[in-house]
């Protein structure tokens, strides 16, 4: 670190603590985080692909908006994600640390079809279709539950319990597709009943659903009793006590909330997009999600944005896999820095670098 | 003063973002004296000698050791000038022997041979005058023999220069008595110490010398000798203060709670509340003096309801219905409901009373927001109540939007108390309300509460200061390891006479004591 | 609280906005061009496998770069009906998807765009759907293991020469990935080809419930030959096996590409399906606007089935004059690799553990009918009968293997769906 060293031992930088930075400024340093990562990217697609950087960010959008085929996927990807980051806001503001949304959207897909695998063909659509919202939202319900009951009685560690539940969601759709297909391909297909109504473009009634899902959780977190509770309980467990809220009471309620939403996730999946299910079904976005939410600060409105965010680098790098002929490790890996450098300016929007005194001394003297 | 001078500060500042922690600060300290940092809360003197013992880099000036500039990074190097700090919070490892934490770290090329470091251990308690068993255990051990470890730490790495940041805080005045004649032994034996304090008492009985610190700056160095408390109050300050409280007489005074035989075991199967028994009136402040982790906290938490003893009876004479109501094993909603009015203004202000993260307006509502049918909040009313205590408090704050976190101490309990008041509670808790304020604050509080006392509330205070629990209280409970050792008169209450009280057990077996990171300041 | 949102996309659209009409792209443009898509990408040995032979055919056709498009990492959901979409949008003439699942979405886009042709590999379902666009394709792998067998049978031969072990402790183990059909018709034919050499031959066959999982893998090759196997082959993606094998000194023969870099003492051979010839079948067809077959069956004769170079150091003498020989006889139909006379089946059709129950069999135990569940319908029930003139008919009513008989001399150690 040291250069050129004087006979002090003086550190050459030390961190200092900023104030609350202003708005704009704060969002100058995100811009020119973003900015110095797509530069940073864009090297390295010539260094490494041999790309020139304008065509390599050409690429990266004309993944999300090069066509409007692709602008309604961008747009669908991100609302699929941002009702996942929905779904895991309320537990992650309690300073629960649900990281099951990934199991608890699968085990939701998973009781919509098998809804439509036991019923489909014999209930009227709208019938089916209103069985596998309840089927999905309760059984999501108690993914979501679980962990929250043992946290609420015996305080178990919440991180590993939802994680396990997982493996558990995967497991049983793995067991069921088996059940389900006795050629023992254990492969669904796209099943013909159970299809949400069509308005407009095919991806449209999910898109809305996903918006007005954030309005309402919106007001939800922000202007309801039960919102303000889960705040509360979040910031300190002492003045939820203090206050007569019934900590356990309100982690289990939020909970069941959470696994809900990602139960209304897992039936739009099944009812609005795949008519099926795979133990890939959910591919990764209930992790995915935890990122959405926490780069918006938790903030259903700010989730927009960071789903957009991510939702875009992920279509990108992969149009950038396809435009270049190249496998998937060198978009994934500027996925990486794009976020690591969003993620890393949090640090320069908390603190500054400061020179020090003697260094500028020297300087001046030369 | 012809002493060799051992340490020099040159102008050394400090900011945290735009708050100045220290600014332009000089400072000399000779070798073979006491030299006392006072100042209010907030006023810089931790950052100051935290700069000094490596914790913290300044952003400007110099440190001079022994005249030679000096540069200290780390803990570390801070060792290597020979200097070393006992912080307020320990830091021990429970399950060794005093000897094994003293050397734990140390690296001096030698072998490892206990009998050998006990031996020297021992010789530097005798030298110094401490008391302790360097074979004792650290969980065995009072926070005063922790303390003792600690100084020893600092002491076996060969420290010439030790910082104390307010060492009697977790302290009785007994124990605080003998610390204070360890330190002028090692003063004659040579070594410089600065010792953290905000008691005027204690710095004009111990120090040499005073520096005084108000908001960052440093105001004067002066002789204790030729000083008084008044006019350090005045530097401190930076203004006149009037240092007496007003303590009018208890008008229709009536019985509000009567506590009876509560006995309380924590998790560790200890003791926390001893047959507890007392009655707290209508129209008197009644104190409660003790040691830290007496079971003060347990006691206010089951009035609260927070905390639920395994026998006992708290019994609510309600003024409105004159009916007895049995609070014991109620919920604070519970307690609510039954139309007891009790406010608690606890001790960990932002991580019980308050959320730190929240602003004024949503403070305001914890205590309100399940009002009404609707499943929405109302922010109007805790507005208006939020605008009300800025006001008529005068609460330092950008907006009632700001985050209660960032307000300072003195800020964030105006805004504690207030809401509590406003709830025009029949009784009022408070614990150690004044701890970490300002002296213009804290008479605040005490002004609220005796205006509140005056109102007819009963009004149990939890102080530390014993000069205050004397002038401000009717009368003062002394509790000790849980156990109730009196209730006296504070009219004719002596320091000394509450001292003994609050140490009775003490004399007789040493009880273990909780080591909560809570520690008095 | 919206200004942070809104400065956020506003930049972001601004951006976009610039850059969208630097690559917009309208492709009708009658340049011919081939789209895949991919389950995984070149880490997955079976994907890499497309990969190559997709590279393969273009370049033999003289297809330029930019003819060809490839989607990787795409998921057996509508996610693949939005990737052929995509394709199409691109001008893609010919889409081609590589997973068994993806079928259901290529049948979905082939509806959607009947002007386009759609060929899926593995699938079961083109000759049923009744599309003139949508078409299925698979290789005779089977005839590729059975010669793989002859190789493994030439080994055992030369161990019970040398007197390595008994005639009776030619034991070969198999690890598989899932207990069906495809799997299934693999482990048979290779071990019919090991019998063909060495009569004697037994066979263990420990499944692992994944295509890829190196630990499985390993671990079911260490229990095989912890229980006496001489000889490992598998039918997994990983180099788990292999690689006990080269650890233990275990003659192994792999499938889907050679592992000899890896494996140099202990690689025998490996079969693998080429599909170099297929993707230049429908490239042609496509370009001279001619029908592409509904079902496609790739075989030994088209040069869809493919062995590796024999290593030397590791089999018998005289190993790949062997396998030419027999190879001929495959290619000319005087052999048959299921063969009924060279195997016996049990059939248990009473009690809890019914075995084979499409099957029936003379009284040695030979087969002589099998029905067969080759239209994928609901009912999973035999609908074609599939044995007849002496030998079972696999891969010809349908491309995708149904072979699923247990037969005698192979012990299942497990099973998993």
């Amino acid at each position: 670190m040291k250069t050129n060293s004087n006979h002090t031992r003086e550190p050459l930088f030390h961190l200092v603590k900023r104030d609350a930075l202003p708005f704009q400024k704060a969002l100058l340093i995100r811009v020119i985080a973003v900015v110095l990562a797509v530069v940073l990217c864009a090297l390295l697609s010539v260094a490494l692909i041999g790309a020139s950087p304008i065509k390599f960010i050409g690429t990266l959008f004309d993944g999300s908006f090069g066509s409007s085929r692709r602008l309604w996927k961008f747009a669908k990807d991100a609302c699929a994600l941002l009702c996942i980051a929905l779904a895991i806001t309320p537990a992650f503001r309690m300073r629960f640390w649900n990281i099951g949304a990934e199991g608890q959207t699968l085990i939701g897909a998973l009781a919509a079809v098998a809804v439509v695998h036991y019923l489909g063909g014999s209930v009227d659509n709208w019938l089916l279709l209103v069985l596998m919202f309840i089927a999905a939202v309760v059984s999501s319900g108690i993914w979501g539950f679980l962990p929250a009951i043992f946290k609420a009685k015996w305080n178990t560690n919440e991180t590993l319990f939802t994680l396990m539940m997982n493996y558990i969601a995967t497991g049983l759709t793995s067991y069921f597709l088996m059940v389900w297909t006795p050629s023992g391909s254990s492969v669904l297909g796209a099943l013909p009943f159970g299809h949400l109504p069509v308005i407009g473009h095919e991806y449209l009634v999910f898109i809305l659903v996903t918006l007005i899902l954030t309005a309402l959780l919106y007001v939800y977190l922000n202007y309801t009793k039960q919102g303000y509770e889960i705040s509360v309980v979040g910031e300190s467990e002492n003045t939820a006590r203090y206050i007569g809220i019934g900590v356990g009471k309100v982690v289990i309620r939020t909970m069941i909330i959470s696994g809900a939403i990602c139960g209304i996730a897992g039936f739009l999946i099944v009812s609005a997009l795949d008519h099926s299910v795979t133990t890939t079904t959910v591919g990764g976005m209930g992790f995915t999600a935890i990122m959405v939410s926490w780069l918006a600060k938790f903030n259903p409105l700010y989730m927009l944005g960071t789903s957009a965010l991510i939702t875009f680098l992920e279509q990108g790098s992969a149009q950038i896999s396809t435009n270049f002929n190249i496998d998937s490790s060198f978009p994934n890996m500027i996925v990486g820095i794009v976020l690591f450098f969003i993620i890393g300016c949090e640090f320069f929007i908390t603190y500054k670098i400061k020179r020090s005194d003697s260094h500028k001394k020297g300087e001046k003297i030369k | 003063m012809n002493r060799p001078i051992a340490l020099e500060l040159k102008n050394i500042s400090k900011y945290f973002g735009s708050v100045i922690a220290n600014k332009d600060v000089n400072l000399t300290v000779y070798r073979g004296e006491i030299l006392a940092i006072l100042g209010e809360n907030g006023c810089g003197k931790t950052t100051l000698m935290n700069m000094i013992a490596g914790i913290y880099y300044p952003d400007h000036g110099t440190i001079l050791i022994d005249g030679k500039e000096v540069v200290i990074r780390s803990p570390k190097d801070a060792f290597e000038h020979k200097i070393g700090m006992i912080h307020q919070h320990f830091k021990l490892v429970d399950l060794f022997t005093a000897a094994e934490n003293i050397v734990l770290g140390v690296d001096d090329n030698k072998k490892y041979n206990i009998n050998e470091i006990n031996e020297t251990v021992a010789k530097m308690a005798q030298k110094y005058g401490f008391n302790i068993d360097p074979k004792k255990k650290i969980y065995d051990m009072s926070v005063s023999e922790k303390q003792t470890v600690e100084i020893l730490k600092v002491l076996y790495r060969g420290a010439d220069i030790l910082i104390l940041d307010e060492p009697s805080a977790v302290l009785t005045p007994q124990e605080t008595d003998k610390l204070f004649e360890v330190l002028r032994r090692m003063r004659e034996d040579g070594k410089s110490i600065l010792i953290i304090t905000h008691k005027l008492h204690e710095v004009l009985s111990i120090s040499d010398r005073v520096a005084v610190l108000r908001k960052g700056e440093h105001v004067a160095t002066v002789e204790t000798a030729t000083t008084t408390a008044s006019e350090l109050t005045e530097m401190m300050v930076g203004k006149k203060v009037e240092l007496n409280i007003n303590r009018p007489e208890p008008k229709n005074v009536c019985d509000r709670l009567t506590v009876k035989g509560l006995n309380m075991t924590n998790s560790d199967g200890v003791k926390v509340l001893d047959n507890v028994s007392f009655t707290a009136r209508a129209g008197e402040i009644l104190g409660v003096a003790g040691i830290a982790g007496s079971g003060q906290r347990e006691l206010l938490e089951t009035i609260a309801g927070l905390a639920h003893p395994a026998t006992g009876e708290i019994i609510y004479h309600n003024p409105q219905t004159n009916a007895d109501d049995n609070l014991m094993d109620k919920n604070p909603i519970e307690i609510r409901e039954l139309g007891v009015r009790l406010s608690f203004v606890p001790e960990d202000r932002l991580g019980m009373g308050l959320v730190g993260n929240m602003d004024i307006v949503d403070n305001m509502m914890l205590r309100s927001y399940r009002r009404g049918h609707s499943v929405f909040v109302d922010r109007k009313k805790p507005k208006d109540l939020a605008h009300k205590i800025v006001d008529e408090l005068e609460v330092v704050t950008p907006s009632t939007k700001t985050p209660v976190r960032r307000l300072s101490g003195g800020n964030v309990q105006k805004v504690l108390v207030g809401r509590e008041i406003a709830a025009s509670p029949t009784v009022l808790m408070a614990a150690y309300p004044v701890r970490g304020l300002d002296i213009n604050s804290s008479y605040t509080i005490y002004g609220l509460l005796t205006k509140q006392k005056e109102q007819g509330v009963s009004v149990i205070f939890v102080g530390e200061d014993l000069d205050v629990l004397i002038e401000l209280c009717d009368r003062i409970l002394v509790i000790c390891a849980g156990r109730v050792t009196g209730i006296i008169d504070a009219k004719n209450a002596t320091k000394e006479q509450i001292g003994l009280l609050m140490t009775e057990t003490k004399s007789a077996n040493t009880p273990k004591e909780e080591n909560n990171n809570e520690n008095e300041q | 609280m919206f200004k942070k949102l809104l400065s956020v996309c506003m930049v972001v659209f601004m951006l976009a906005a610039l850059c969208v009409p630097m690559t917009s792209c309208t492709k009708d443009d009658g340049v011919f061009r081939l789209g895949v898509i991919l389950l995984h990408d070149e880490a997955s040995t079976y994907d890499l496998n497309f990969i190559e032979a997709v590279n393969k055919a273009a370049a033999e056709l003289g297809l330029a770069e930019d003819q060809v498009i490839f989607k990787r990492d795409i998921p057996e959901s509508n996610e693949c009906f939005e990737a052929a979409a995509d394709l199409v949008d691109q001008g893609c003439d010919v889409i081609f998807a590589n997973s068994f699942g993806h079928e259901d979405y290529v049948i979905k886009a082939a509806k959607e765009y009947p002007d386009v042709e759609f060929c899926h590999a593995t699938g079961t379902k083109a000759h049923t759907e009744g599309l003139d666009n949508y078409h299925n394709a698979f290789a005779s792998i089977y005839e590729g293991r059975f010669l793989a067998g002859i190789a493994a049978g030439m080994k055992l031969n030369e161990m019970i020469e040398d007197g390595d072990i008994k005639a009776e402790e030619a034991k070969i183990g198999y690890v598989g990935a899932f207990t069906y059909a495809e799997v299934m018709s693999g482990y048979t034919s290779f071990y019919l080809g090991a019998k063909y050499m060495c009569p004697s031959v037994t066979m263990e066959v420990q499944f692992t419930g994944s295509w890829y999982n190196e630990d499985w893998e390993k671990n079911a090759a260490i229990a095989l030959i912890n229980n006496g196997c001489v000889l490992i082959s598998q039918h997994a993606d990983s180099m788990g096996a292999p690689s006990v094998c080269e650890d233990r000194g275990v003659p192994n023969v792999s499938y889907n590409g050679s592992t000899i870099s890896t494996c140099e003492n202990t690689f025998i051979i490996s079969s693998k399906i080429d599909w170099t010839p297929y993707f230049k079948l429908i490239c042609e067809k496509t370009q001279a606007d001619e029908a592409i077959p509904a079902d496609w069956t790739g075989t030994i004769a088209t040069g869809s089935v493919a062995l590796t170079d024999v290593n030397t150091k590791a089999a018998a003498e005289g190993t790949q004059a062997k396998i030419d020989e027999i190879k001929a006889k495959l290619v000319d139909g005087t052999l048959h690799v299921f063969d009924t006379t060279t195997f016996t089946v049990t059939v248990v059709t009473e009690g809890e553990n019914t075995m084979n129950t499409k099957a029936t069999v003379d009284d040695n135990g030979h087969l002589t009918g099998y029905m067969a569940d080759v239209n994928t319908d609901a009912a999973f029930a035999g609908d074609t009968q599939v044995v007849s003139d002496g030998y079972f008919h696999e891969s010809e009513f349908r491309s995708a293997p149904y072979f699923d008989i247990e037969i005698d001399g192979i012990e299942l150690l497990n099973r998993k769906y």
